[in-house]
Order: C-alpha cells, then structure tokens, then sequence
C-alpha cells in the first residue's frame, strides 16, 4: 500500500483539482443522502405530528443533487485526466532519466508494454478508490453523530456495521488481492510466455506436427492461471457478500429499535440505507486497490532503479577531435555472466569507416552501448578524442553520436516530426536534403501530404525497406560526426538489405561509420573490418 | 485512428455472435440478480411496514402483522441476498473465464492452423498479444455487460411491478421515470453511452502515444530529446483533455438524466405521500414507506448498466482483430498415404512448380523443377530471394505451389494431411525456436513419447552435450524465456538433436549455418553430415562452406528458376 501512497504523492502538482473533484463529489454525496432521508422524514413527521419537512426544501435537495453530480463527474473527470498525464510524464522522464537508455537496449518492446499497462492500473485509483474511500471516511462520524445524537446504542451497533462494510471487508480484500497477485502475474506470465512460443515457433509447430500439443500447452496455463483468478475471485466474492450482510444487519438493527422511538426509526432507516448503498461498490474497490498497489510497486521498481551510467560531478569540455577509441575494455552485463569484452581495443579515426563482425551472442550491441554511455566498461576506457566518456555528460557525449539500429522506433507521428527528433530546428531544406541523400525523398514527394504524412505505429504505413530509410534519414540529419548502425539491416530481405547498404556508402560520406553486422554482404564500402572473438576485436582482411 | 467501417461492422457482428455463445453462462447471473432484486422488494415491504407498525400507535391505527415476524423475514430476506450476491459474483466471473477459455482457444487455434504464413504479415508478439491481451480485455463484456443489459430492463420491471401492488400511481410514476431515463440521455444528444466512449477514446489516445514513447524511449534518448518529448507528451495530454472536457461537458448532461429520474421521482412520491397523510387523503403508512424504499431499488440496476459500459468499450477494441482471424477449415482434407516411407528413404520431385507471394516483386519460384532419388543429397544454391527457403516451405506445407506439382514418392503432398507429411520430414531452419523449458524438453519436443536415453543419444550426436554439460543444470538447464541464453551455435545444435530424434527420412536444412561464425559453422555441419546418412536431404545455402557438404548433386537457382545443375538433379 505505501506504493499507492506515493503514486498519490506524485500528485501534489494538481492537489487543487483533486480537492475540489473530492470536496464536490462529497457534496453531491450529502446531498444524496440527505434527499433520501428527508423522503422519508416527511412521510413519518406526517404520520407522527404533521410538522413537515417542508416540500421546498426536499425540491432544493432534490435540484441541489442533480447539480452536485453533474458538477462532481465534471471536476473529478478534470482531476483524473490531470493526474493521469503528470504520472504518464513523471514516468517517462524517470524511465528516460533513470535506467532509460539500458532499458531501451535491453529489454524488449512487451516488456515495456507490460510497464506501460502497470501505469494504467493507477487510472482508477482517483475516481474508483480514493473518492468512494473518501466518503465513506465522511460518512461514518455523520451516520454516528446524527443516530447517537438521539440514539447512542443504535449508533455504535450501526457505526460498527458500517466500519466492517466500509473499511474492514475492502482492506482484507485487497490484502488477499495482493497476496494472491504474486500467483496470478506468475501464472499469467506463464501463459504468455507459452502463447508467445507457439507463435514465435509457428515453424517449428508445423514442422513437427505439434498443433495439438501447443494448444494444449496454453490450454493448461490458462488453466494454472484461471485457478488462481477463481480463488481470488471466491474470496472476493466472500467479502463482497459478507460486506452487504453487515449492511443489513444495520438496517436490522434500526427495524428491532422501530417500536421504542419510531421516529428516530424512520429517519435512522433511510439514512442507513442511502449511507451503505454509497459504500456498496467498496469491496471491490479493496481488489482494484490491490491490483493497483502491486503495479505501483513494479512501476516504483524500475522509476527508481539507480542510473546505470553516473554523470561525472564535474563534466570536461568536448573535445574537438571525434576519435573513437576502445582501450582494454572489459564488460559483462551481470556479475554471474561470461563476460563480454575482455581487453577490447578498437581505434576509429576521424572519417573512418569500419565494420565490426561476429555471431549473435558475441556482443556487437555492447559495443555500441558503451560507445553511446548507455554502459560503462567494468575495467579500461572508451574515449573521444582524448577525453575518457566517464568525464562527459551523456546529453553532450549524444551529440558527437548518432544512432540506427534494428530497434531504431519510428514513432507514430508525421515524417516530419520523426525526422526533427534528430535536430529540431532544421528547416525544410535540411529536411529535405537527409530524405534525398537516404533516397526516400521521391516516395515522400509522391504523398499527398507529403512530409506531414502519418508513418503509423512503427511505420506501418511504409515497407520495412522504406521505414529504415525513414530512420537513416532521421539519422543523417543529426549534425552528429559518428555514425553508429547496429545491425541496420536486420529483418530486410536480401535485395532491399544490399540497395540500403549501397545508399549508406553515399550518405555517410565525410563520418566515421561503424557498422555493427553479423557478416558483410559485399556491397559496403569499408576502411578496416574487426571481427569479435573471445571478447576481443581482431582485425580481419577487409 | 482512421477505421474502415467494413471492419468495424465485422467486429459488431463478431461481437453479437460471441454474446449469444455466451448467454449460457450468463443465465445465473442473470438469474441471481432478478431474485436478489425481489428479496430486496420484499425487504422493503417488509421495512415499510415494519416502520409505518411502529408509528402505527401514535396514529391509531392497528399493527398489521407481528415485528418479530417480520423482522425474521427481513432478516433471512437479508441473508438470502448476500448468498445471491455472492453465487452472482462467482457466476459472472465464471461467465467471463468460460468465454476467455472458449475465444482463446478458437484464436490459437485458427492461427496455428493457418500456421507460419500468418508471421508474413504480422509480427509474433502483436499475435501473441492478441490471443493473451485482447481475449482478457473481453472478459468484462461476458461477465458484466451481458448480464447488467439484460437485468437493466428487467430489474426494474419487477420492482415497478411489487410498487403496483402498493400504489399503482407510484407504479406509473416509476415506469415514466424508467423511460424517462434512455430517451433523456438520447435528447441530450450524445448519451451516457457516449459520455463513457468519449472518455475511453481520450484514454485510449494518449495511452496509445504514450506506449509508442516508452517503446521508442532508447531512440529518444539518443537523440538527446528526453526532456524535450517530456514536455511534448505534457502539452499532448494537456491539449485532450480540454479538448475531452469540452465534449464531456455536454456529454455528461445526458448522464445527468438518472439523476434527474430518480430525483424526481423520489421527491414526488415524498411529497405525495406526506401531504397525503398529513391531510388524510392517503391511508397506508406502510405502503408509502415501502415505495419510497423500493425508489433507489428501482434505478440500480440502470446504474450498473450505465457503469458496465466501459466493458463494453473494451471488448469493441478488442473485437476487431479477433474478427479478421484465417478461419478453420470446414473439414479436413482427404486421407492420403505414401507408398513407402521407410528404410529405403523418400524420393522428392518438383515438377514445373510456380509460386508468388506478392505479386508487386515477381514470382518466387517459376517453373522449377528437379528431382532428389532416395537417400541422396541435394544442394540448393544460389542467392538470396532466388527461391530456395519457398522450395523449402512448399515441402514443409507452410505454403502451396500455384501451379506444378511437387510429390514424395510419386505422391502429390497437396493430397497429404500435414500431419503425414510432418513424420516424414525434419527441418532446420536459420533460426531455431527455442522454447521455454529444459533443453531436454526442447529436444524431446521432436518426438514427445522419446525415452531419455533417445533423447540423450540425440543430444550426444548432435553435440549438445558437450556445452550442456558445462552449463549449471546440464540438459536441465532452462533456456528460452526468461532462462539461460545460448548462442546461435549451440541453439542450432539443439535443433540439430531435435532432427537426430525425430529420425525422419527427409532432411529439410533451410540455411542451417547462416548466422553462426566459421568455426561453429563447420562444427554444425560435421553433426548434419552424421545426421545425413541414410537420409534424402535438400539444403537451400548459400555459404560456401555448407555447398561442400554433399555428394555433389547441385542445383543453382536464379529468380525463382534453376540456372544450372551438377550431378543428375
């Protein structure tokens, strides 16, 4: 629970929006409540003395609620949108901040999407937790004040009630939420790992006949995991039920107190009965809360993680020469892992263009990790010119690096905004000249919306062909010297793999260009080529 | 977030037929619901009498039925609500999983059906996500929605009906209220229904940019335009929310319409009621509390409607690409046989076979033919996109030839079930799949009845062993997701004892060696040329190290055709 309270914490800036979406809407509650009660007064003041409640003010109630509600989803609608952007924003700068760079090298985009999806379990927490809470807090000093003022016995037999329905049953259901959540994300987890290999593998399912046999295995997780969602379910359930239980036994209560003072009957009747039925929803606002608590914690989880990379305290001045260097590098992801580097030594002069080859596994996008700060060597130094990266920022290092891999993501935006990300103050010209020098220009100039064209989520307006020359484009327009291509080509059939590489020869002409591949195709056109083996980089015949 | 309307009236008739496959499970719920409201009718009957019995003594007028009675009656009213209560929520979650069970299951199953052609147009995780996320993202529509439209009609009608019994008029003013409620939210001009849409669409927008920016987060960073796309996403969220504001402003008027029904009606049978006993002109005390009591009754289940609308809103989005899955084949084709299989291996022919996956980029393959004898070898050379990974594909039944015919032992395989042609042949693609789970396990997934020591013989023969026995768990070391890493050589290797195991007579080796470094690359091949013997083998390569491998029959493509052949191919 201390996650959700510093998710709310994050809040502070809109803390105006959220009182008053809170304030109104406890109004509006009251204001429930009271036309409620005074239905029922006028009708037992009728009975008893004839002293009404006047028509007139049941009429205002009545005017006074609908207001209030309309007013209510107006400003609480307001605070929610409000603090789901701050939280969106606040995550994305520590995301970004934080372990961002690593976390965009390393894990992959489901992972993200399922952080993504923790950040939307906090939506409700507002609107459907923090609010009907809220009320109920309010509402039980005024069902024990306005009962205890004429009845006091009544009041705490009802005021107990209305504790076990408000807060006891909701907080044991969301502590058997998160108890329970540990098994459910593991079960799930479990499912969408054996969906995702039955998909992935799709060959290998045709190739030997295991359609059954991967139907089967999903079947059965989803079986793991549905038990676990039917256990919580059940108790759930259970709260829920013995909640409304606690609801009429307070009513009860009021009923076998009718004959001794009827007219503290009546008026306690439907008092009681408007305050549970606006506490109703709360046992299954206690799951949500679980829910919530257990996404906050992952959300706090990787928001927090220490920065892989610390800034240096006092950051050195560019230097003027863009070498690249590697000296005696050594790197391993995790402690418990082979190391990846041991002694690397790489040089790359000014303008220099060269490749560095080797198998999956053997550490290429390392490579551009620590050229790029996103790691830093576990021993030995990469440097910029003579500078060691240690002592510069990461935002300036950024600038003298420019960046094209497979996970290069074309955002879904218009070209023009894609391309900008890379400088935002080229103009159309500048725009122009990076699409034309990675010849995508002339598909752009046949849109008819030309550079404010929209690429789709990931560029699915554009082939996989178009959307890497979409990105080269992006990359040339930064005014950076270094190029660094991870795998540029990866996942583009042959045809369109060598045509792209030839446009590259062209384009890069007056950088340095390291090309990170898994083999050559023949068409580069190359200074030097290294090959990684055994954690070192060995010069191979270009 | 242009659609096409086609696709949307697919999802709309999807939807409506997934709805009626559920209504079996959604009858409890239904059920349970009905009788909760009449145990809470008669609950109230019960209180309005109860109170209106207490005040009777200062009245005049004689008590009706004894209090204790009536209290018994309130009270195990009360207890048979919260047993309803609680079989209604279990009933409406097992509503929602049976529906999650039954979709799910039909939407691998199409796609494991339309097997590795449906990775040509779409990516795995996006499938992946589809049968895992979306299919939840129904569950709400099962569990909820279904029933909560069915009891919001329904509900109030039973409890306008108890109210007849007590004061028809109440009746009529209730039913008007009731009416009142849709045609209210329709005069208003957008609905409660699109108050909710509205606000699910805002989300849904800036969820959408949102998860587009944390997936590109690495290319932000790099481009040092972290803070500067924090400030863009701000302005972005700023912006739709007043633009959302400004529609739910008007939106939510319409919302405003229960409100206004249920007020209304509440404060004009108080006023009735009170008036009317005070001036004498309504005589039942009992009978004006109980409809009072029975007002909030009435709406609640027009509440939950209203509140059940986002599920309905989910499940719209997740409709659409459920809708569009590769349908089941409406039976499965006929039983074909193989004349041998055996010993003396399969012999492969294609003869004048044409293929094209796109017509935009020429034909695949044009008009290849060639012919593999039994037990012999054959190297498929040539460049890549000349057609060798489709000639490959044809023999695994991934895809069709257009036109030609390519048989097995003079047996067309289109006539062939996929699982007779699945025993007879093994494949090794570029990239092998490694599943979650032991190695073991994903070895023995060739053959799943394998002994261990099967099992272990392949992954001597195919020199699995001899990283495995290094790694901590030895062939019970978990690999795949979330398990231990292995390179591309070692990962072939499995796939290579996955082919020992299987032992079939056809050897489809689509560029085994591709992505692994020199050395590996022979090591590989040394266990695919043990693995080779006895067998009838094609292996599309274009690596010169691999074209050494077999007895010298060779066939060069081009362009989907062969070019040149060596040895009697």
């Amino acid at each position: 629970m201390s996650a959700l309270v510093r998710i709310v914490r994050l809040w502070r800036g809109q803390a105006a929006w959220l009182a008053l979406g809170l304030l109104v809407s406890l109004l509006s509650l009251a204001a429930g409540i009271a036309l409620m009660t005074a239905s029922g007064a006028l009708v037992g003041e009728a009975l008893l003395a004839g002293a009404l409640v006047a028509p007139i003010v049941l009429r205002l109630l009545g005017v006074g609620r609908i207001v209030l509600r309309y007013a209510e989803r107006l400003a609480t609608h307001e605070a929610t949108f409000r603090a789901l952007a701050s939280l969106r924003v606040w995550f994305f700068r520590k995301l970004a901040a934080g372990s961002a760079g690593g976390t965009g090298f390393r894990r992959t985009g489901e992972v993200l999407a399922r952080l993504v999806a923790d950040v939307e379990a906090q939506d409700g927490l507002y609107l459907r937790i923090l609010v009907p809470l809220a009320g109920a807090i309010v509402l039980l000093p005024v069902l024990t004040v306005v009962i205890g003022a004429r009845d006091p016995r009544l009041a705490a037999g009802i005021g107990a009630c209305f504790v076990l329905s408000g807060f006891v049953l909701p907080g044991i259901a969301s502590r058997l939420t998160v108890a329970a959540g540990g098994r459910i994300t593991d079960a799930a987890a479990a499912m969408r790992v054996a969906g995702l290999d039955a998909l992935t593998g799709l060959r290998e399912v045709r190739a030997f006949a295991a359609e059954g046999r991967a139907l089967a295995s999903v079947q059965a997780r989803e079986a793991d995991l549905l038990h676990a969602q039917r256990t919580l379910a059940d108790r759930a359930a259970v709260a829920g039920a013995l909640a409304l239980l606690s609801s009429q036994a307070a009513v009860l209560l009021v009923l076998a107190a009718a004959p001794a003072d009827p007219a503290t009957a009546v008026l306690a009747a439907f008092l009681v009965v408007a305050a549970f039925e606006a506490v109703a929803g709360l046992p299954r606002a206690g799951v949500l809360a679980g829910h919530a608590a257990a996404a906050a914690a992952r959300i706090l989880d990787v928001a927090e993680a220490p920065l892989a990379v610390p800034e240096p305290l006092a950051p050195r001045a560019l230097p003027a020469s863009h070498r690249l260097r590697f000296e005696k590098v050594s790197f391993r992801w995790l402690p418990e892992r082979p190391a990846v580097f041991e002694g690397l030594n790489l040089d790359v002069p000014p303008g220099a263009r060269i490749a560095v080859l080797g198998p999956s596994g053997s550490g290429k996008s390392t490579l551009a990790a620590l050229a790029l700060k996103v790691v830093a060597p576990d021993s030995g130094r990469v440097l910029l010119g003579d500078t060691d990266l240690a002592g510069l920022t990461a935002a300036s290092l950024r600038t003298r690096m420019s960046w094209l891999s497979q996970t290069t993501h074309l955002f879904d935006d218009t070209i023009r905004a894609n391309l900008l990300l890379a400088r935002p103050d080229a103009d159309e010209t500048a725009l122009w000249a990076a699409l034309d020098t990675a010849r995508i220009a002339d598909v752009v100039r046949a849109l008819p919306d030309g550079l404010d064209t929209w690429v789709g989520e990931s560029g699915a307006r554009f082939s996989g062909g178009q959307g890497r020359r979409l990105a080269l484009a992006r990359t040339l327009l930064s005014p950076a010297p270094i190029l660094i291509l991870d795998e540029p080509c990866a996942g583009l059939d042959a045809e369109t793999e060598r045509a792209f590489l030839q446009t590259l020869n062209d384009a890069a002409a007056d950088r340095s260009v390291v090309l990170i591949a898994h083999r050559l195709t023949g068409v580069e056109r190359l200074d030097r080529t290294y090959r990684l083996s055994a954690g070192h980089a060995v010069a191979a015949a270009a | 977030m242009a659609r096409d309307g086609q696709g949307d009236k697919a999802a709309k008739l999807w939807l409506r037929q997934q709805i009626r496959l559920g209504r079996r499970h959604q009858w409890p719920v239904v059920a349970s619901g009905l009788l909760s409201i009449l145990a809470a009718s008669g609950q109230a009957v019960c209180a309005g009498r109860l109170l209106a019995d207490a005040l009777a003594p200062r009245t005049g007028a004689p008590p009706g039925y004894p209090a204790a009675t009536l209290i018994l009656c309130f009270a195990s009213l009360g207890v048979a609500r919260a047993a309803l209560s609680f079989f209604s929520e279990r009933a409406a979650w097992s509503a929602g999983a049976a529906a999650r069970r039954r979709i799910r299951s039909d939407a691998l199953g199409r796609l494991l059906h339309a097997g590795p052609s449906v990775l040509r147009g779409a990516h795995s995780g996006e499938l992946a996500a589809l049968v895992i996320d979306q299919v939840d993202a129904l569950d709400g529509l099962f569990s909820r929605w279904a029933p909560a439209a069915v009891l919001a009609v329904l509900g109030p009608a039973v409890v306008a009906c108890v109210v007849l019994f007590a004061d028809p008029l109440a009746a009529f003013v209730l039913a008007v209220a009731g009416v009142f409620v849709p045609f209210g939210m329709a005069f208003a001009g957008i609905g409660a229904a699109s108050a909710s849409r509205r606000q699910f669409v805002a989300l849904a927008r800036l969820q959408a940019r949102f998860v587009d920016r944390v997936r590109g987060i690495a290319t932000i960073v790099l481009a040092g335009q972290a803070t500067a796309e924090a400030g863009r996403l701000q302005t972005a969220a700023d912006e739709l929310r007043r633009r959302t504001m400004r529609v739910l402003r008007v939106a939510f008027l319409s919302s405003a319409s229960l409100d206004l029904a249920l007020a209304a009606a509440l404060v004009l049978l108080a006023i009735r009621y009170g008036t009317g006993l005070a001036r004498g002109t309504w005589s039942s005390p009992a009978a004006a509390m109980t409809v009072l009591l029975l007002v909030p009754e009435f709406f609640a289940p027009l509440r939950s409607f209203a509140a059940a609308y986002q599920d309905r809103l989910h499940a719209a989005g997740a409709a659409g690409p459920l809708a569009t899955l590769p349908p089941l084949p409406a039976e499965p084709g006929p039983p074909a046989r193989v004349r041998t299989v055996t010993a003396s291996g399969v012999a492969v022919a294609f003869e004048n076979v044409g293929l094209t996956w796109d017509p935009a980029r020429g034909p695949a393959l044009d008009g290849l033919s060639f012919r593999v004898p039994a037990g012999e070898t054959l190297i498929l050379a040539g460049p890549s996109g000349a057609g060798k990974s489709t000639a490959i594909e044809i023999l695994l039944g991934f895809v069709r030839p257009d036109s030609g015919r390519v048989t097995i032992n003079g047996a067309d395989i289109a006539e062939l079930v996929p699982q007779a042609l699945a025993r007879l042949t093994a494949w090794i693609g570029q990239r092998p799949v490694l599943f979650a789970g032991t190695i073991r396990d994903n070895i023995r997934f060739a053959r799943p009845e394998a002994s261990d020591r099967e099992v272990e013989d392949a992954a001597r023969s195919a020199r699995v062993l001899e990283f495995a026995n290094g790694l901590p768990d030895g062939l019970e070391t978990r690999v795949g997701e979330g398990g231990y890493g292995l390179s591309g050589g070692q990962a072939q290797r499995v796939a290579v004892a996955r082919a020992f195991l299987k032992n079939a007579p056809l050897l489809l080796l689509d560029e085994p060696t591709a992505h692994l470094d020199p050395a590996t690359e022979s090591e590989v091949l040394a266990s695919l040329r043990r693995l080779a013997i006895g067998r009838t083998v094609i292996l599309a390569t274009h690596s010169a190290a691999a074209q050494a491998f077999g007895g010298g029959r060779r066939l060069d493509l081009r362009a989907g055709q062969a070019v040149s052949a060596r040895g009697a191919a």
